[in-house]
């Protein structure tokens, strides 16, 4: 079952055409990555996705609602959203942080429910983040900020959750904590995620499906065994490419001039 | 959500302000050329309620009544309103150098009081159409800014309030030089003062600012999410166009009401916030009531010392406001920049 339909989607600024005349599927239940050189518009796609950018053609439908003729307050209750570098306000403690996913939920005039206090609790219990609830966002470093981000987005309890390069700036124990939480997430609630990410075997390890877009198209699109092996990964970045594997992972190797011939080989 | 320290903070803050409020009402009404001690004036409140008998003679009861409260009253009003308005825009915009006046207010009314005094006015007195052309100079104004940036980023907005304010500034200037004579009370004007306050000036802007104050702290829970910007309060579910037109027409409409009462009292909108925020947190919730409760304080304090330390001339109340607060809020923020470290 699709949980996102993007049908024909261009997003035009100015006189560029960031994003163009893409059309995809994205299964329920399942972690769809999206990859691809900078400037290739998947950021821009992702935010069409999200809601928070609107097309300039095409539509997208997220969990059968029509998400940019949705209301704001719906569409929050439909997808969530982790942008690239999201604003993180110091002064503010991490509970209240995490409890601003609850604002779609709540009248404005009225502070948290009962039932908001119970799901920012239970997200944080999940994330491993409630040592740390009543501590100033300010203070905390870049993975422990990850996860509360993370858990802000968890706790719109949407089925769909979407996320732009969630793993830039942290080192590789971090990144791989997050990715980690993301994917019991995918197994055990059924949660589909759609994300970009730059580092290729990363992203061949944890999604269940690859989209390459570059100049705006999608190149290929597929299981990570099939889209790290076609041409078109290569030629996208402009690099040599190999795909080697290791323990059964597909990892990504570029071939420099300078390091041609040195490159290992795994069996 | 918060923890208990925060909210035992929270609360004691609240409970000093209101000790405060209290303090300075006391000293609003008692302090002056004709001294009244507090029994006499608890003693001639009581008499008004039916209880007891007054020992005021009828000067004193005129004072107090007819120059001291209603003074009392409109500070407390303009006070509260101000710094509600400054944290309110400080919030919408996230931009702590927000002030009430980020948008034209204060040049808009300050073209309309000068037009008053100067196009309108005798050369001898200030007009009685002054307050309703500085109103109408201020809505006019915050207008003329919300068609150029409304449709806007929030940035956008505040750059149309620069433009805006830049170009109606310069048209008071040149209708001020027009006129030499006039001067002197336009510059009275624009620098505010509690002085020419009466019960009709209070009923005049009591309705906005309860109203306008109202809304604010309604939306307060709104502008916390607001604190992660436009695109991200959009994806968490905030109809963010309609708030932010909502609580800027409120808090618009609110400081144009004290403007074209009390004329131009700098400071209190910019500092008030943060002084409060330095002692509470961030959260909105806990600011807006918080800043009404000390800025109504605040004024009525420095509008007591700018009416008495050279009496029975006035000192400028803008000038006493940031005199008195600017220290303070040095103090504090040093205060708590130790306690961090």
């Amino acid at each position: 079952m699709s949980a996102v339909d993007v049908r024909h989607v261009s997003v035009d600024i100015g006189d560029a055409q960031l994003v163009r005349d893409v059309t995809l599927n994205f299964a329920a239940g399942q972690w769809h990555t999206i990859v691809g050189p900078n400037g290739a518009g998947k950021t821009t796609l992702v935010e069409t996705i999200a809601g928070v950018r609107r097309p300039t053609r095409g539509a997208v439908e997220v969990s059968g609602t029509s998400i940019h003729a949705a209301t704001e307050r719906l569409r929050a209750q439909t997808v969530a959203f982790v942008p690239q570098h999201p604003i993180v306000p110091a002064g503010m403690q991490v509970r209240d942080y995490v409890g601003l996913g609850r604002t779609a939920y709540r009248s404005l005039l009225r502070g948290p429910s009962t039932r908001d206090h119970e799901i920012v609790s239970e997200v944080l219990n999940r994330l491993d983040i409630e040592r740390f609830a009543d501590r100033d966002v300010a203070t905390l470093s870049g993975g422990e900020r990850q996860r509360m981000v993370l858990a802000r987005a968890l706790a719109q309890h949407t089925m769909v959750v979407v996320l732009d390069e969630p793993i830039t700036g942290l080192d590789i124990r971090h990144q791989i904590d997050l990715l980690e939480v993301l994917r019991r997430e995918v197994e055990e609630c059924g949660l589909t995620v759609i994300a970009t990410l730059h580092d290729l075997t990363l992203a061949a390890q944890f999604a269940d499906r690859l989209v390459l877009l570059a100049d705006g198209q999608v190149l290929a699109e597929g299981t990570p065994h099939d889209v790290l092996r076609t041409a078109e990964l290569a030629d996208s970045y402009g690099v040599t490419l190999q795909v080697v594997t290791v323990g059964g992972s597909d990892v990504v190797v570029p071939v420099t001039a300078t390091r041609q011939g040195i490159v290992p080989t795994f069996s | 959500m918060q923890s208990s320290s925060t909210r035992s903070r929270i609360l004691t803050v609240t409970a000093l302000g209101f000790c405060a409020l209290f303090g300075a009402m006391v000293v609003g009404l008692g302090v002056g050329p004709l001294p009244m001690s507090w029994g006499h004036i608890i003693g001639d409140v009581a008499s008004h309620l039916g209880l007891g008998h007054s020992t005021l003679d009828s000067l004193q009861s005129t004072v107090l009544w007819q120059l001291r409260a209603p003074r009392l009253v409109l500070g407390l009003l303009a006070g509260a309103m101000l710094a509600v308005a400054g944290g309110t825009y400080q919030g919408v915009f996230r931009n702590p150098l927000a002030d009430p006046y980020l948008l034209g207010v204060a040049a808009g009314a300050g073209l309309g009081a000068t037009v008053a005094i100067v196009q309108i006015g005798d050369g001898l007195s200030t007009p009685a159409w002054t307050p309703w052309l500085a109103f109408a100079g201020a809505l006019i104004a915050v207008s003329l800014t919300w068609a150029v940036g409304g449709r806007g980023t929030s940035a956008s907005l505040v750059l149309a309030g620069v433009a805006i304010s830049s170009l109606l500034t310069s048209a008071q200037t040149f209708v001020q030089q027009s006129s030499h004579s006039s001067i002197a009370r336009v510059y009275i004007w624009l620098l505010g003062s509690l002085g020419g306050a009466s019960w009709h000036s209070v009923w005049m802007t009591l309705p906005y600012v309860i109203v306008c104050i109202i809304i604010c702290v309604a939306a307060a829970g709104a502008l916390d999410v607001m604190s992660v910007g436009d695109v991200e309060s959009r994806s968490l579910g905030l109809p963010v166009e309609r708030v932010r037109l909502v609580v800027v027409a409120a808090a618009s409409l609110g400081t144009a009401a004290v403007v074209s009462s009390v004329g131009l009292i700098g400071f209190v909108g910019i500092i008030v916030p943060h002084f409060v925020r330095l002692l509470v947190g961030s959260s909105y919730r806990h600011i807006l009531p918080l800043s009404a409760l000390i800025g109504a304080t605040f004024l009525v304090l420095t509008d007591t010392v700018a009416r008495t330390v050279v009496s029975p001339s006035e000192l400028p109340l803008g000038v006493i406001t940031a005199l008195i607060g600017a220290p303070m809020f040095v103090l504090l923020l040093r205060a708590r920049r130790e306690s961090l470290s």
